[in-house]
């Protein structure tokens, strides 16, 4: 059975790959979780195809222009990288939690969002949580570094006090520097004022 | 040594924990089944779920084996049978604006899901394969590579 199907496989590869049976790479094109499809661009030394649309494919051998793009069907695809489809990882979990002004207090509804974290740190047993505080663009940056830091470390400390392993958690501070929505200096700004906490 | 021990302490305070990160893992291995493998500065080493990962880490799976990794810029890279991923570069410093991921697929077949790097500075990705270089623009592609 195992036989059966590896065989298979092998037969819907070759298919992906044929137009030219010599072709050693085969690159396509998938939308990705929100639906949407970017852009791929393959080259060697002897030119460059890009293809833009959903399973969109291009075969390529390294003495050979990358070949014309061609269409594979969705469901061929699946069989065919079905290994590793199974084994892509689930995407990082992102939470942002808010701040009351001025300080290291986490505003009432980012309070009750903690729990939640805390679930999906332990439905994951993750070992690899980010951490990174951030200010609005009151006050001057260097004390905003301080207090954006103050903020990711209040956040790790509630995360260890839950049980956390602190080796888990790498914290970083950033300042002003990097808004979630771009303000005028001095301008108060509460979703700046913020951590942002992704579990991977 | 009192000039020590403020530049100690300034580096405690404003960037210990970014100066860490930089230097520190990679990423790390979030799916395991089958035989997997890491090759790392010329050993072996046998991943368990959450091992982290290094740059020149090489990924390998066996006939029966697959794997999933994250990278610290939410890049994810899934790897199927008899598949070898080697992680060549990697910078992620949004702070100075530092990116690099460089990559190459050796042989078997892959998953590859764009991060923030691909996001921020996707001129900063590059996936080599034996047969031609892959550059993306925020994206999801599968790639097989025979060897």
């Amino acid at each position: 059975m195992a036989l059966q199907k590896t065989c298979f496989v092998l037969l819907i590869l070759a298919g992906l790959i044929c137009g030219c049976s010599s072709a050693k790479t085969v690159i396509i094109l998938l939308p990705d979780e929100s639906g949407k499809v970017g852009e791929v661009q393959i080259s060697n030394k002897h030119g460059v195809r890009t293809i833009k649309s959903a399973y969109a494919s291009v075969s390529v051998r390294g003495d050979k222009k990358p070949q014309q793009p061609v269409t594979v069907p969705e469901q061929e695809v699946r069989e065919a990288f079905a290994a590793a489809l199974v084994a892509e990882p689930l995407p990082p979990a992102r939470y942002m939690l808010f701040f009351v002004w001025d300080s290291t207090e986490l505003t009432k509804k980012s309070r009750a969002e903690l729990p939640a974290i805390f679930s999906e740190i332990q439905k994951r047993t993750s070992t690899d949580i980010s951490v990174s505080g951030h200010t609005d663009r009151c006050g001057v940056g260097d004390f905003n570094i301080g207090l954006s830091r103050r903020r990711a470390a209040r956040v790790r400390d509630l995360l260890v006090a839950e049980g956390v392993a602190a080796e888990s958690i790498s914290v970083s501070s950033h300042g002003e520097d990097n808004p979630l929505v771009i303000t005028a200096d001095d301008v108060p700004e509460p979703r700046n004022r913020r951590v942002e906490v992704i579990i991977r | 040594m009192k000039y020590y021990i403020v530049v100690v302490c300034m580096m405690c305070v404003l960037g210990w924990d970014t100066l860490w990160a930089a230097q520190d893992h990679i990423g790390s291995i979030k799916t395991l089944s089958g035989t997997v493998v890491i090759l790392r500065e010329g050993r072996d080493v046998q991943p368990a779920l959450g091992t982290r990962l290094f740059t020149r880490d090489t990924i390998k799976t066996g006939p029966d084996g697959s794997a999933g990794i994250i990278l610290q810029d939410d890049t994810v890279v899934s790897l199927g049978h008899d598949s070898e991923l080697s992680l060549k570069e990697f910078r992620f410093d949004p702070m100075t604006k530092d990116f690099s991921l460089i990559s190459r697929m050796v042989s078997g077949t892959f998953v590859f899901v764009s991060g923030l790097i691909g996001k921020l500075s996707p001129a900063s990705v590059r996936i080599e394969t034996p047969d031609g270089i892959v550059a993306i623009r925020g994206t999801k592609f599968v790639a097989h590579i025979q060897e």
